[in-house]
């Protein structure tokens, strides 16, 4: 009788050993869609892309005058006030990197961290990426500008966001974006927080050309305002750029109502619309080195 | 006679500049791979439509600066580099084993770099090198 029972048992687990190694065999890796984006950044937001492990990525961005004075001043592109930032970013892992940014507006000094968690998989198992992107700044201009009582703390200023992608298809890829910026020190009657949203889009019409087109929508909740009186709400920014990639450059050539580069100053601080006078020409190029 | 001597200095001469300006003409330099490298088979069926559709995005991308559209050598930064950047259109190319292209496109060597880790997805690299077998004149 008890070699019956070994018997069974042993056919039994025989059987879960089999299925067990088809299963493992079977199993086929659904890996990540390939490049939904060409660089980190679409224009102003963040995308869902973090460069491979070990990969440094070295991001000029610049953003110049508004157009309005024409040829005068090639439409911005001589006028002076430019807002310039350079920044480096080092990715710990694939889906993981860490920056950090100088900036020419307000001196801010800004440190960076983007994890994507999940990316969109080839066979669908996964429909679309998740990345969540924070970064801190400190405002670096003279401490007379912060007014009596100041404290090192006024100068900080915080942005953190996630955002949902998907590569629809091999030549369209959007996402949208939730994000909440907050500044320690504002200007009597401004919100110290706001919430917003993103959303960008790329059209590839070329294995390397893409058309890119962004939007950042402060948003006005009165639950989170400190006024109501919305005093100098934050308008919209919209772009529109054309992009261009290789190996280990990104360049990205763009037309925006927006002046800054750190996205906490747009949402919080924009009050230019997107019309003939207050638009500007602005671009970013990345390079990367892969060790 | 004085002729004859002269005729012979020249032709000396010529003769040691030819060597001189031969000397300037970049020796093409065999390849040496690695056995693992010369048995590799390209896994991709050569009319993969899928993959020759990644192959040509990624060629595009990490190729064509310098191997040009049609793999002649005669992309823009072409003219900036020393090494040969072979023909993919001849038949000299084409008739390589798949691992050879593949070592040669991938691990590189001198001015070739190193894409191993730009183009880490094995399946990525083997549709570059099914989109170079489409360049054959």
């Amino acid at each position: 009788m008890k070699n019956v029972i070994y018997l069974i048992v042993l056919v039994l687990l025989s059987g879960h050993l089999v299925s067990a190694q088809e299963t493992t065999t079977e199993k086929k890796v659904d890996k990540p869609v390939r490049s939904p984006w060409e660089s980190g950044t679409l224009i102003n937001h963040q995308t869902s892309v973090t460069q491979y492990k070990n990969t440094l990525e070295m991001v000029i961005s610049h953003r110049f005058g508004t157009v309005e004075n024409g040829i005068s001043d090639v439409f911005g592109v001589m006028a002076p006030g430019a807002n310039i930032r350079i920044g480096f970013n080092y990715s710990i892992l694939d889906d993981l990197l860490v920056g950090f940014g100088t900036n020419s507006q307000k001196k801010y000094q800004d440190f960076q961290v983007k994890y994507t968690p999940f990316e969109q998989t080839r066979e669908n198992t996964m429909p679309v990426s998740l990345t969540l992107y924070a970064n801190a700044a400190i405002d670096g201009r003279e401490e007379a500008v912060f007014g009596l009582d100041y404290e090192f703390s006024d100068r900080l200023s915080y942005f953190s966001e996630a955002i949902v992608g998907r590569k629809i298809n091999d030549w369209l890829s959007v996402q949208a974006s939730v994000n909440f910026t907050h500044y320690n020190a504002v200007d009597s009657l401004l919100d110290n927080d706001k919430i917003g949203l993103g959303f960008g889009g790329r059209i590839k019409f070329s294995p390397q050309s893409s058309l890119t087109v962004e939007l950042g929508v402060p948003l006005k909740i009165e639950s989170i305002a400190q006024y109501t009186s919305f005093t100098d709400h934050p308008k919209p920014h919209f772009s529109i750029g054309y992009e261009v990639s290789t190996s280990t450059h990104a360049f990205q050539i763009f037309l925006t109502n927006g002046m800054g580069i750190l996205p906490q100053e747009l949402y919080m601080y924009n009050l230019s619309e997107f019309d003939s006078e207050s638009i500007r020409f602005g671009f970013n190029i990345t390079r990367l080195w892969n060790f | 006679m004085k002729k004859v001597k002269m005729s012979f200095v020249a032709s000396a001469v010529c003769l040691a500049l030819s060597f001189v300006l031969m000397s300037f003409i970049p020796e093409k330099k065999p390849w040496d791979i690695p056995a693992e490298y010369q048995s590799m088979k390209n896994p991709q069926a050569a009319d993969d439509a899928d993959m020759l559709k990644v192959g040509k995005m990624n060629y595009s991308r990490h190729c064509k600066s310098c191997h040009g559209n049609l793999g002649k050598g005669d992309g823009p930064k072409a003219r900036s580099i020393d090494a040969d950047l072979g023909d993919f259109s001849s038949a000299t190319f084409q008739a390589q084993k798949d691992g050879v292209i593949y070592y040669q496109s991938f691990v590189g060597r001198d001015e070739m770099p190193n894409f191993e880790k730009k183009i880490p997805d094995e399946e990525d690299r083997w549709a570059i090198v099914t989109y170079i077998r489409t360049l054959k004149k």
